[in-house]
């Protein structure tokens, strides 16, 4: 049931070395100094241009509370990768909040899984 | 719970007890919506959890590639080779409709041919790098869309179980009380007009006698 079809692209944020990879592939990258500064971006990106923004963790932890303002909305889908040289997991933890707000537990997928 | 504070007539219970009778199939209505969203949910969670750990995989391995390729040629160069290359409009966004809950849905369209670097000062791995990520690139919009519609589905269902919840709780049982107070008073009401009655009866005879 499409509704409509429209033209977006794709934004990576993160620090350099992590994102740089994607520019040739005609993603939008942003690269960050530091952290703090996705800060200063995130107007733009959640500006509706963009359709996904792919986010680095580090980024993510500096703007949560901004991600969080728009998770009800259809558009942007921010999600989470791990940057080079971060541990993981921080998109994994963004999941199962979502699950835990749904389920009110967390406990029977973990289960589930293994 | 505190009955609303309505006049016990014969009308305000009937209105109640539409009320009720509304509230009813609302309930009831939201509670299969919640069911459903429910099972679109659990559907969903397995799979893209599954996923997320095999991208995050996979981009490790990305990303491996590319410091090799950034120790062989200098961070510099390489920054340099990857300027290039323009942001495009790379995406379809649809829009899926589950459960009056509005998904968005993307179709990645052609990605441009990595290029404009010099083949002679960037080395080899480079290039492997590149299709490394560009394979990877369907997998992280699939990636995007289903944890975009995971985190939708989490919102609706809990707004869904709000009002299940405040409808059942809450409205219901207070109808429910009010209802049964105006019966009460009214049933009351028709007992002291009955004994009023007989008390006149009792003295209209009295006196004929």
């Amino acid at each position: 049931m499409c509704l409509e079809m429209r033209e977006a692209k794709v934004a990576v944020v993160g620090d350099s070395s992590s994102v740089a990879g994607f520019r040739p592939l005609g993603f939008a990258v942003f690269a960050l100094e530091s952290p703090a500064e996705a800060r200063g971006v995130w107007q733009q990106l959640a500006g509706g241009e963009y359709g996904v923004v792919f986010i680095t963790e580090p980024a993510y932890a500096e703007i949560e509370d901004l991600v969080a303002e728009v998770a009800d909305e259809a558009l942007p889908a921010v999600t989470v990768i791990p940057g080079a040289g971060t541990q993981g997991g921080v998109g994994e933890k963004k999941l199962a909040r979502a699950i835990e707000k749904a389920l009110g537990t967390t406990v029977l997928i973990r289960e589930e899984d293994e | 719970m505190p009955a609303l504070r309505v006049n016990p007539n014969r009308m305000e219970l009937l209105k109640l007890r539409r009320r009720r009778q509304v509230a009813q199939r609302g309930h009831k209505l939201l509670k299969d919506k919640l069911d459903e969203l429910m099972k679109e949910f659990l559907a969903r969670i397995g799979e893209s959890r599954k996923m997320r750990s095999s991208v995050e995989r996979e981009l490790f391995a990305a990303y491996g590639t590319f410091a090799i390729a950034r120790a062989e040629s200098g961070s510099a160069s390489l920054a340099a080779a990857l300027a290039s290359g323009t942001p495009e409009d790379l995406l379809e966004v649809g829009e899926r409709n589950v459960m009056s809950v509005r998904i968005p849905q993307f179709t990645l369209g052609e990605l441009p041919a990595p290029g404009g670097y010099s083949l002679v000062t960037t080395p080899i791995v480079l290039d492997s790098a590149l299709d490394g990520l560009a394979s990877l690139a369907p997998r992280l919009i699939e990636l995007a869309e289903r944890e975009k519609a995971i985190e939708l589905l989490a919102a609706e269902i809990e707004r869904t179980r709000r009002r299940v919840n405040a409808l059942e709780y809450v409205l219901i049982p207070q109808l429910d009380e009010t209802i049964r107070d105006i019966g009460m008073k009214l049933d009351e009401a028709e007992r002291s007009n009955l004994t009023r009655l007989m008390k006149v009866k009792e003295m209209i005879e009295a006196q004929q006698q």
